[in-house]
């Protein structure tokens, strides 16, 4: 089934020339002055989530616009988010990889990759919105184990572990090749890479293990996959509200979670093929089919909003009502409907076209389509809370309404960019398209010529 | 413009007119202040006083709060001073009668309650009542059971019927009083008595099959709020179903989660968790493998 690593005899019989080119391509690239900017601009911005944590911990929570009434805000947004983004690790990687999907293998690093920076910002976003860090040993001392909470805990930490074994395995051929190629990585990197992989000799024995091992993964994933998300959309599902009170959550989570991952990857794809001057390797026909792939996961995306939406409109059970009104033409109908236009709609229609699923449209695409998620995930948590079956007596009126205060803004622009430094941090260390397999591939091209 | 569309504008900015006028004559109105002192006598045993007060405005009545009140007996002066009081959120205050009033208490039947409003003496208010007690009692002949209250009140140094005296009487529930019969409510005669019979029946009581009757008047002019009540074998013996919370149910504490949830969980990270240790035991053995071939 993983036929794309074969054994480094096969790759023998390849011109060296061919593998030297690959081999210079695909290598780590020190940051150019863009490059620098990038990550300076993102450390600054994780500088300012950082001292805005610090003072929600000096002051408290109170620094927060949450209140009795929206008590998830932002930061749960920020949580649904990158749990979402997370879940593209095992649509790339595993699906593909088992459905023998061979023009996606230089994907898949892009998306493991993004899997695991999103499922640690996911994990530290909770954290702090825990407000006290140290609590979080309660949910193991005191946890419930009827509690979708503690389900959530227990399938991040899975997930997390998985991806980065899935991460690793991969990269042991590569790492071989980072070692060798010393004078173009650094001594410093050189250290990290025979740290991590010294002992790989690419023998036959060797792969064997390693094919069994990501075939396991690759099985394992998905099911860990779809239960990170559902269980997630099961926090919002197992509590009675409106808008949330759906036998369909799981589901709708999921298939918008996939939707949110292919575009994150389609944006990805378009970053480090133009940066990185990788052309050759990320070509048009990777955007063409990943550009059938988001239609199609949009299509089914706007399927469940429309059921999510419809059928209780239809009702339209007194609680209900003031709930949709809000989305519909009250005061989130501006966000709502931006985030149906430009998280599924605009996007399908540009990539039903041929030309629309070129590199640049599709990188619209794809941007359009991560920007409509983040506030549609906004829209799930906060809409809702200000609706309870039960409205809360006694509250102050400033208590009705949430828009987050800057402390809250500033951590979850600073976890976004924190995610995004993880990406190019990684990009900067190790290859971003595996070397190892793509000189398979090439030789196995040249086989069938 | 035709006529009828002209005599419909002419009528709206007459309507419009009346709505803006009856609004600001709203707010013209002053608001007043209303303070009401309330006798409450609980079994016979306790005497106290309820202050409630309020501000109305036109037809909107709100409660002030952290107002204080001093409360006197008969008449203000540092001897009958019962105490000071101040009002919660609900604009209510209470207060018991102190041990040292008991000799004024006794002396005399009518009494009077004044509460003065902090640093405002010009606005006492006032309550006047007689001092009354209730009694109450139960009789069983064949199927039939009768419940006998009584009211008397205090006159020339002696208890005497009081007669004319509405009230309800019933079983105490958790809401109020149920009536014991088909009445509302019901008055003593001259003797100061009234006898109903208790036409509710195969009421829940409690483990025993126990419940309580009760007598209480409402705001009397006279006598103010007495209330009395006593417990009779008369209900349906009902236990309450404790195991509820013995059970291993999704809604219990950890310590009784469902065994099948148990089993599930566990199977499933056992399972899970136990591939992973074998994956990272196979990066082991890959190690091993390089090392010797090293």
């Amino acid at each position: 089934m993983i036929t794309k690593i074969i054994k480094v005899s096969v790759v023998k019989n390849l011109s060296t020339t061919t593998i030297d080119a690959i081999t210079q391509d695909l290598l780590p690239q020190k940051f150019g002055k863009r490059g620098m900017i990038w990550t300076a601009g993102l450390i600054l911005l994780c500088l300012i989530g950082a001292f805005a944590y610090y003072r929600q911990l000096k002051y408290g929570l109170i620094v927060t616009h949450m209140r009795d009434y929206v008590s998830w805000g932002i930061y749960i947004s920020n949580f649904v988010f990158f749990v979402a983004i997370s879940l593209v690790g095992s649509l790339i990687t595993a699906i593909f990889r088992l459905a023998n999907v061979k023009w996606a293998t230089p994907l898949t690093r892009i998306a493991e990759i993004i899997a695991v920076s999103a499922i640690v910002f996911a994990s530290l976003i909770i954290i702090v919105d825990m407000g006290r860090p140290e609590r979080m040993l309660n949910l193991f001392v005191h946890g419930r184990m009827q509690s979708p909470i503690i389900w959530d805990v227990i399938v991040i930490g899975t997930y997390f572990f998985i991806s980065l074994l899935l991460l690793y395995f991969p990269l042991l051929p590569d790492l071989k090749i980072l070692i060798r190629a010393k004078e173009k990585t650094g001594r410093a990197l050189n250290k990290v890479y025979r740290f991590q992989g010294s002992f790989w000799k690419g023998n036959a024995a060797q792969f064997k293990i390693s094919e069994r091992a990501i075939t396991i993964l690759c099985i394992m994933i998905i099911p860990v996959a779809f239960s990170i998300h559902t269980v997630t959309s099961w926090l919002f599902a197992t509590t009675y509200r409106p808008g949330w009170d759906s036998t369909n959550f799981g589901a709708y989570f999921i298939s918008g979670a996939f939707l949110v991952g292919a575009g994150a990857v389609v944006v990805a794809m378009y970053i480090f093929r133009k940066f990185y001057r990788l052309e050759k390797y990320i070509t048009e026909m990777h955007f063409e089919k990943m550009g059938r792939i988001v239609v199609m996961l949009a299509l089914l995306y706007l399927y469940f909003n429309i059921n999510e939406y419809l059928v209780p409109a239809f009702k339209m059970k007194k609680p209900e009502e003031a709930h949709l009104r809000q989305l519909f033409t009250g005061e989130y109908a501006v966000m709502f409907w931006l985030a149906i236009l430009i998280g599924m709609i605009i996007p399908v229609i540009i990539l039903l076209f041929r030309k629309g699923r070129k590199p640049v449209p599709m990188f619209i695409a794809g941007v359009m389509i991560v920007v409509g998620a983040w506030f549609k995930r906004y829209l799930i948590v906060t809409p809702t809370l200000l609706h309870p079956f039960l409205p809360i007596q006694d509250v102050p009126a400033s208590f009705h309404q949430y828009f987050p205060s800057l402390e809250e803004w500033a951590i979850a622009i600073g976890s976004l960019a924190g995610g995004l430094l993880v990406i190019t941090f990684f990009a900067r260390i190790y290859p971003i398209i595996p070397i190892q397999e793509t000189i398979t591939e090439q030789h196995e091209k040249d086989e069938q010529i | 413009m035709n006529k009828y569309n002209a005599t419909l504008l002419l009528l709206l900015m007459i309507f419009s007119f009346a709505i803006s006028r009856a609004s600001a004559q709203q707010d013209s109105v002053p608001a007043k202040e209303l303070v009401k002192l309330r006798y409450f006598n609980d079994k016979n045993k306790i005497q106290y006083l309820v202050l409630e007060n309020s501000q109305k405005k036109g037809k909107e009545t709100k409660p002030l709060a952290t107002k204080t009140f001093s409360l006197y007996l008969d008449s203000m002066n540092r001897v009958n001073f019962i105490g000071n009081v101040t009002t919660d959120k609900n604009g209510r205050a209470k207060s018991f009668l102190p041990p040292s009033l008991k000799s004024a208490w006794n002396a005399s039947a009518p009494h009077t309650f004044i509460a003065v409003p902090e640093g405002r003496e010009e606005s006492m208010s006032e309550l006047e009542i007689t001092k009354a007690k209730i009694q109450i009692d139960t009789a069983s002949e064949d199927s039939t059971r009768n419940i006998i209250v009584q009211v008397s009140k205090y006159e020339n140094d002696t208890w005497v019927p009081a007669n004319e005296v509405e009230m309800r009487i019933g079983i105490k529930r958790l809401g109020g009083v149920l009536s014991a019969g088909d009445e509302e409510s019901y008055t003593t005669d001259s003797t100061g008595t009234v006898t109903i019979e208790l036409l509710k029946k195969n009421i829940p009581g409690d483990a025993k099959g126990n419940i309580v009757v009760a007598a209480k008047t409402e705001d009397n002019d006279l006598y103010g709020n007495l209330y009395v009540e006593k417990v009779v074998p008369w209900g349906i013996a009902v236990n309450p179903d404790t195991g509820f919370f013995e059970k291993r149910t999704l809604w219990s504490t950890r310590f009784r989660t469902p065994y099948w949830l148990l089993m599930m969980a566990y199977s499933i990270i056992i399972a899970v968790w136990g591939t992973l240790i074998y994956l990272i035991l196979q990066i082991v053995k890959i190690k091993k493998i390089g090392i010797a071939q090293a």
